[in-house]
């Protein structure tokens, strides 16, 4: 069942708001993320786009509107759609980055035997095999542990990654490979991708739109559209006149907002 | 990459080293006869030797002992469940931490004769004070290590749908580890305190009777012995708890 590869699900976000205590953090949200589509979420911070990831994954209650997954509408954490992707890995120092890719499978009972397979494929498929399973996350650089925690993401097999700024603490040549891998995994398998992110490059490079809040409280400021030619990985598209126009823009539209 | 397990010696180079010259420099000291409160080096050995031989460290450092294993095991149990529980639940935290930090703060041998009056002169006494010495330090290390559980952490586990009871197995316990062990750690040195407090005060049995019929005879070099032997106790019983860490902590 888990070989099966899930058809993608769209994310709908209907007048989400959050608060925290007296702040509001989210005001009226509407997002509507198709299936299979690679969205971003940018904006300046406090703007509330890690706040808006955490409700769409239910580790924060919405206090007002809701967020449908597919055809469920988002109560709590535990969703089986959806995969998070965390910026400072939140791997087990203690486990291996087998153990690790295989905690997901792990914590919704699956039996030991698929598991180890399971956590294999989606460490190969992330170029981490052989000898790096049993490495721990401390003998790991970062792009390498952020590696691992993309293949825990996978292994269940989900049809939503959440990736909260998965690339922020690495270096910049490491990022863009990892960038470059993601958008091969992605067109591979055809999951609906929400990122948050504060690179305006990523925003551009990775996405079919990118969404722009604005802070205290949060809303939803612009949507850009990103038509970029695809696959961009496999062709020079940050040298193209066309990026540049499109980072541009975002920026134009970033500094206005200040 | 760095190499797994790389770690400093429980007992290095460094800690022979200065042991090594401690003694030389007792030693001089002792043959210099400054005061018969200075005996040498060898002359504590000698007497240490004697001890040993007549049996008198063995039955005293068995009753030490065996309060020491039981104090600071009903400290470690006891100790553990409480420190994992006030750091887990706000309520319990919030009614026991002003209790805590009343009993680190406070000297622990006035308490001693509040329990020779509960359980009379007898080696429970001084179970009964390891115990108290070693169990606070237990607790406030073990709920500091809960405490600092990484967000992410928790996130990430709840996120593929883990139970209350889940998390506290496999996120919160494993990260209040190596907190657990160094409160283990800790705890032991004063358990070994609480040995020798507890012995004194009853005066009866143990290495601190030892302790105060030594020094009130004017026995000096068996005195000295018998705190060698109490300091040995102290280094093997914290060092053991390392090893145990060593163990169990394999992957810093």
């Amino acid at each position: 069942m888990a070989r099966l590869m899930a058809a993608p699900v769209g994310i709908a976000m209907q007048a989400v708001s959050k608060n925290f205590g007296a702040v509001q953090a989210l005001v009226g949200i509407d997002i509507e993320v198709k299936a299979g589509e690679f969205l971003s979420l940018i904006g300046p911070s406090g703007c509330g786009k890690t706040t808006l990831l955490k409700c769409i994954a239910g580790l924060l209650p919405v206090d007002a509107g809701r967020i449908v997954i597919g055809s469920r509408s988002v109560s709590g954490p535990g969703g089986r759609e959806a995969s998070l992707v965390f910026q400072d890995f939140a791997l087990l120092p203690w486990a291996t980055a087998r153990e690790n890719a295989e905690f997901g499978l792990r914590l919704r009972g699956v039996p030991a035997a698929e598991r180890a397979e399971a956590a294999r494929r989606a460490l190969a498929k992330v170029g981490l095999a052989g000898s790096f399973e049993q490495a721990y996350p401390a003998q790991l650089s970062g792009g390498m542990q952020q590696r691992v925690g993309l293949a825990r993401a996978l292994a269940v097999n989900p049809q939503v990654l959440l990736m909260d700024e998965p690339f922020a603490s690495i270096d910049e040549q490491t990022r863009r490979i990892l960038q470059d891998d993601l958008l091969r995994m992605w067109s591979e398998e055809r999951k609906t991708v929400v990122l948050v992110t504060h690179s305006m490059e990523e925003a551009i490079y990775l996405s079919d739109r990118v969404v722009v809040l604005s802070p205290r409280p949060g809303k939803v400021h612009r949507v850009l559209d990103v038509p970029l030619p695809r696959p961009r990985e496999a062709r020079d598209v940050r040298a193209s006149g066309e990026f540049a126009r499109l980072v541009d823009e975002l920026w134009q539209i970033l500094k206005r907002m200040q | 990459m760095i190499a797994a397990g790389m770690q400093e010696p429980a007992f290095g180079r460094s800690g022979f080293l200065a042991i090594a010259v401690l003694l030389v420099v007792w030693e001089i000291l002792g043959r210099l006869q400054l005061s018969i409160f200075v005996p040498a080096a060898t002359t504590v050995a000698e007497a240490w030797w004697r001890l040993a031989a007549a049996g008198t460290l063995t039955s005293a450092g068995a009753s030490s002992l065996v309060s020491l294993a039981k104090g600071f095991a009903l400290a470690a149990v006891l100790g553990i469940a409480l420190g994992l529980a006030m750091g887990r639940f706000r309520t319990v935290r919030y009614l026991l931490d002003g209790w805590i930090n009343a009993f680190m703060s406070a000297p622990l041998s006035a308490l001693v004769p509040v329990l020779i009056a509960l359980f009379g002169i007898r080696d429970t006494v001084v179970a009964a004070t390891v115990f108290l010495f070693s169990l606070f330090v237990i607790i406030v290390n073990t709920m500091t290590g809960v405490r600092g559980t990484e967000r992410s952490l928790v996130d990430m586990a709840r996120s593929f749908g883990a139970s209350e009871a889940a998390l506290f197995a496999r996120i919160y316990l494993p990260s209040a580890l190596p907190a657990v062990m160094l409160g283990l750690r800790l705890g032991a040195v004063q358990a070994v305190k609480g040995m020798v407090v507890g012995e004194m005060l009853i005066s009866l049995v143990g290495m601190g009777e030892r302790l105060i019929y030594y020094g009130n005879t004017f026995l000096i070099p068996e005195l000295y012995a018998v705190i060698v032997s109490v300091l040995l106790v102290a280094i093997v019983a914290s060092t053991l708890v390392q090893m145990c860490e060593r163990a169990l902590v394999r992957w810093k």
